[in-house]
């Protein structure tokens, strides 16, 4: 039987199994720790090279006070959001819609809408580059908020579809046809039927979509400049220019970006229910 | 006036027809049940109904309404679907409600209409249960009375008992008979059971491969199968069909040379299109033979099925030749109405009832012996 109860495996096996576990998660965990550690450190223990020995002073809280008071860091972490939400927002409805479209609806240029909305994945982010510039420009959103949040809706959509039709089109077919015979209309049937069903769905995504928006430099470069407009990533590259050796206070920043997307994941947490669609059909 | 009335109903996916020109009336509160193997369009027809299908061409009339182009909802009908297709994430009130809801009926009418439904189908202490609370019996009940709540003009069933265990297969039938009589509506139903296609119609429509093949009461289909096919259809265990050949005509009687046994004189039907020397089909129901000690068919049993009340024989019947066997030789099914120790290898001889016997041939293989009394 498979997977066999964990008693029957040989002892040693199981030492080795829980060694490499631990093993890898120090690799992986390793750069975290380095920075989170160093954002509770003073500036002389940073100057003077004890990195890694017992801090001398702690300096967290004058550290993360520094990042918010001397750095322009709230500023932009408040780009960030207002960029980040409405765009993550924006691509789960146009997905929700989409995916159910193509899902479960057949009309003539269906797939070819489809195979579009895959294949704009594929197009490098290097080549588009200038086409996309230009034409925030000419919009004349360039360097606002609005190109970002635009740019990330449109780019994102085309994932964020394939995974919603995958999810919709895996539901019983019999309940849309139950919902048409009882008078639903097509959005009534997104509303109380997919909505309801693809909630673990829309949840995983919505932390991805998050996740790939919050994070991104390439665009936050390309399509923004003022610092007034700049989210996160690209403000931490400001600060280094700023704070050139002072790595405390850039690990304190650092820290403070990575924190919203793991707030996401807990948010988004509850939403992750298996079997929602136990009880449909058969029995 | 009729329920229900399909007109030349036509429904095609490219090349491939799936309905051919179906025309059924049904009167008000009828219980129809459609039979026919596997994808002769049973669903097919069913979804034409409740216009979840677009049909290529014909047209349907509900209650003296043309709903050929109408949306589901607009035509009076509700649908229980195999799969119960109950919404998972809404409680067994919500499932019952949710079409006067889209509807927007007033909150109060609705709970009068989803208790009393279940008050029917005895699920009021299940309202506030999930379905993946209930038994299958008990979704089963859900799906019914998600289309009772709607006080359709026509119900729709597509083998909604396909899913249930055999017991639970019984139960439900009979009360979903009850239910018929208790809210006397007018009822469609597919199944491939026979015991529920015998028990529960008033009508059976046989169909194949889209086309109805005949259509009528149960008993009357059993007795006078208009063509092999239904005759086949209906009855289990199956009829055994038998190679013959026409002797003589005489007086509306013909003698008829089974191959390899003796001569049998059959009466035909008025008008029957028979010449002597054509090939026949004779059909023989399993319990139109009967073992004997005097003078029959000859042949070995080689299996014995005791069910206690009866017995089901299977005799190899040497010299016979059934239709559509390329061993060569026939294979009987033997219906005895009490219980028979005849051990396989034992030689048994079978005869028949002449009159019991069913003649096949022609254009469709129709039938050409003289219609039966039910
Ligand atoms: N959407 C479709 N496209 C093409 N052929 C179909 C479609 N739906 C059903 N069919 C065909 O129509 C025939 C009848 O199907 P159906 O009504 O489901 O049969 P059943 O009698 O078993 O319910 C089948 O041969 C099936 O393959
Ligand atoms: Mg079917």
């Amino acid at each position: 039987m498979y997977p066999r109860p964990i008693p029957q495996t040989a002892r040693a096996a199981r030492a080795l199994y829980v060694a490499l576990v631990a093993a890898i998660l120090v690799v992986w965990l390793a750069p975290l720790l380095a920075i989170i550690l160093t954002s509770l450190r003073a500036t002389n223990d940073v100057a003077s090279g004890n990195l890694w020995g017992w801090p001398t002073e702690f300096g967290a809280v004058d550290n993360y006070e520094r990042v918010f008071t001397q750095s322009p860091m709230a500023r932009f972490f408040l780009n960030s959001l207002m960029i980040t939400i409405p765009a993550v927002i924006g691509v789960l409805v146009l997905s929700t819609l989409t995916g159910f479209v193509l899902a479960k609806y057949r009309f003539p240029g269906g797939r070819a809408v489809f195979a579009m909305f895959i294949g704009g994945n594929f197009l490098p982010a290097q080549i588009i580059m200038i086409p996309v510039r230009n034409l925030m420009l000419t919009l004349g959103i360039y360097d606002t908020h609005w190109a970002l949040i635009i740019f990330h809706v449109a780019f994102q959509t085309g994932f964020a579809t394939l995974f919603m039709r995958n999810f919709i089109a895996a539901l019983p077919g019999e309940l849309f046809e139950a919902a048409r015979a009882e008078g639903a209309s097509p959005f009534q049937t997104l509303r109380h039927v997919v909505i309801p069903l693809v909630r673990p769905a829309l949840g995983a995504l919505a932390i991805l979509i998050f996740t790939f928006i919050w994070n991104d430099y390439f665009w936050a470069v390309v399509l923004v400049v003022n610092d007034t407009v700049k989210p996160v990533t690209a403000g931490l590259a400001n600060l280094r220019g700023e704070f050139v050796s002072q790595w405390n206070i850039l690990s304190a920043a650092t820290v403070v970006v990575a924190v919203p997307p793991v707030v996401m994941f807990f948010l988004m947490q509850r939403h992750f229910i298996s079997g929602l669609t136990a009880g449909a059909v058969k029995g | 006036m009729p329920k229900l009335q399909l007109s030349r109903v036509t429904k095609s996916y490219g090349a491939f027809h799936a309905l051919k020109a179906i025309d059924l009336s049904v009167d008000p509160g009828e219980f129809i049940v459609m039979v026919g193997p596997s994808g002769c369009g049973k669903s097919t027809l069913l979804k034409a109904i409740a216009g979840l299908e677009a049909i290529t061409s014909g047209s349907i009339v509900i209650n003296g309404r043309d709903v050929t182009s109408a949306q589901p909802s607009d035509r009076g009908i509700a649908m229980v679907f195999q799969s119960y297709a109950l919404y998972p994430h809404m409680t067994v009130a919500e499932n019952m409600g949710f079409g006067l809801r889209m509807a927007n009926r007033p909150k109060e009418e609705i709970r009068v209409a989803v208790e009393r439904a279940a008050a029917t189908l005895r699920l009021t202490d299940q309202l506030e249960k999930l379905p993946r609370q209930l038994s299958g019996g008990q979704r089963q009940r859900v799906a019914i009375g998600r289309a009772i709540t709607r006080s359709p003009e026509v119900f729709l069933f597509d083998e909604p008992l396909s899913n249930l265990d055999a017991a639970l297969r019984t139960q439900m039938r009979v009360e979903l008979a009850s239910l018929h009589a208790q809210l006397n509506a007018t009822m469609i139903y597919v199944t491939h059971d026979q015991i529920e296609a015998m028990t529960m119609a008033s009508r059976i429509v046989v169909l194949n491969a889209g086309r109805i093949e005949q259509v009528g009461s149960p008993l009357d289909l059993y007795r006078n199968p208009d063509n092999q096919f239904v005759a086949g259809f209906l009855g289990a265990p199956r009829m055994n069909f038998l190679a013959g050949t026409v002797e003589a005509i005489v007086g509306g009687v013909a003698t008829i040379q089974l191959a390899g046994a003796s001569a049998y004189a059959m009466p035909l039907r008025p008008g029957a299109d028979l010449a002597p020397g054509s090939a026949v089909t004779v059909g023989l129901r399993p319990e139109s033979l009967t073992p004997t000690d005097g003078a029959g068919i000859p042949g070995t049993v080689r299996l014995v099925e005791l069910l206690g009340r009866e017995t089901i024989l299977y005799v190899d019947a040497g010299p016979l030749r059934s239709v559509g066997s390329d061993t060569g030789t026939a294979n009987l099914t033997v219906h005895v109405a009490s219980a028979v120790a005849a051990p396989p290898g034992a030689a048994v001889r079978l005869r028949f009832n002449p009159d019991d016997a069913y003649l096949f041939g022609g254009d469709g293989l129709r039938t050409l012996s003289a219609p039966k009394s039910i």
